[in-house]
């Protein structure tokens, strides 16, 4: 019964998942594809999270899809629609999408068998391992968001001069 | 029955259909919407491989730095492209790379 509901879930979320990314590349309203990635990014929290990682999954919701998708949604209605010009390269790349799924398809073969368990993690664990091993990135990923703000509100705020 | 691969099958189709925006698109826009189909299938994968590791907390860490500057690149990116739009006028890659200067 357990299973069958884990499998239920990960069929759900798992098509939303293809169905959504298929909508980003293929909307040709920039606003229906942003809000597209929302959603995705909403399926792959729920894959998160049956995977274990519930924190994860509410990081992302928080910080991804609360933060740079409404950012990028709200960016887009700044832009007039651009008709999309397709480029030489499409006949190609149909060629090679379906090789690289199926190539990593391959790649992964040897975890064919690796059998599903629910994981359940400590916390402090975590903060522990944020706090001794990986300060620095946490540092540099604080400072990186910082500088985002400044350049944001620079960028922003610059004078475009008008061409006479 | 139910088991890892089937999150690292799910991800390889994400991670195919961003890489076909990505490859398929000149708007500077579109290119990051496709590029963040790419990223969320990475982190899929990163997190179905930790959770298959001895330490699944450490995957868990590095997946919490990467949102934060996932978050960092979205920002950079639209504000360049705004920019863009507002000195050149376009957002089209191919335009943009030849108006050199």
């Amino acid at each position: 019964m357990n299973e069958l509901i884990l499998l239920a879930s990960f069929s759900i979320l798992g098509i939303a998942l293809v169905v959504f990314a298929a909508s980003v590349v293929g909307q040709r309203s920039l606003v229906y594809s942003a809000l597209s990635l929302g959603l995705l990014g909403m399926a792959n929290a729920g894959l998160f999270a049956l995977l274990g990682y519930a924190f994860v999954a509410v990081f992302h919701l928080a910080v991804y899809i609360g933060a740079a998708v409404i950012f990028i949604l709200f960016s887009v209605t700044m832009f007039r629609e651009i008709p999309d010009v397709e480029v030489s390269t499409k006949i190609l790349t149909v060629i090679t999408v379906p090789l690289i799924a199926l190539i990593l398809i391959y790649i992964y073969l040897p975890y064919l068998n690796a059998t599903f368990k629910s994981q359940y993690f400590i916390y402090k664990e975590i903060s522990l391992l944020f706090v001794t091993r990986y300060w620095f990135p946490l540092v540099i990923t604080g400072l990186a968001l910082v500088t985002t703000l400044i350049e944001g509100i620079t960028l922003a705020r610059m004078e475009v001069e008008e061409d006479v | 029955m139910f088991n890892y691969y089937a999150f690292l099958i799910l991800a390889s189709f994400v991670f195919a259909i961003g890489v076909y925006g990505l490859l398929n698109r000149r708007n500077m826009l579109r290119m990051l919407l496709s590029a963040e189909v790419i990223f969320n299938s990475v982190l899929l994968f990163l997190l179905t491989f930790s959770a298959l590791s001895s330490s699944p907390s450490t995957g868990g860490v590095i997946a919490l730095l990467a949102i934060g500057i996932a978050a960092t690149e979205v920002g950079v990116i639209v504000s360049l492209a705004v920019l863009m739009f507002r000195l050149k006028d376009t957002v089209d890659v191919y335009e943009i790379s030849e108006q050199k200067g």
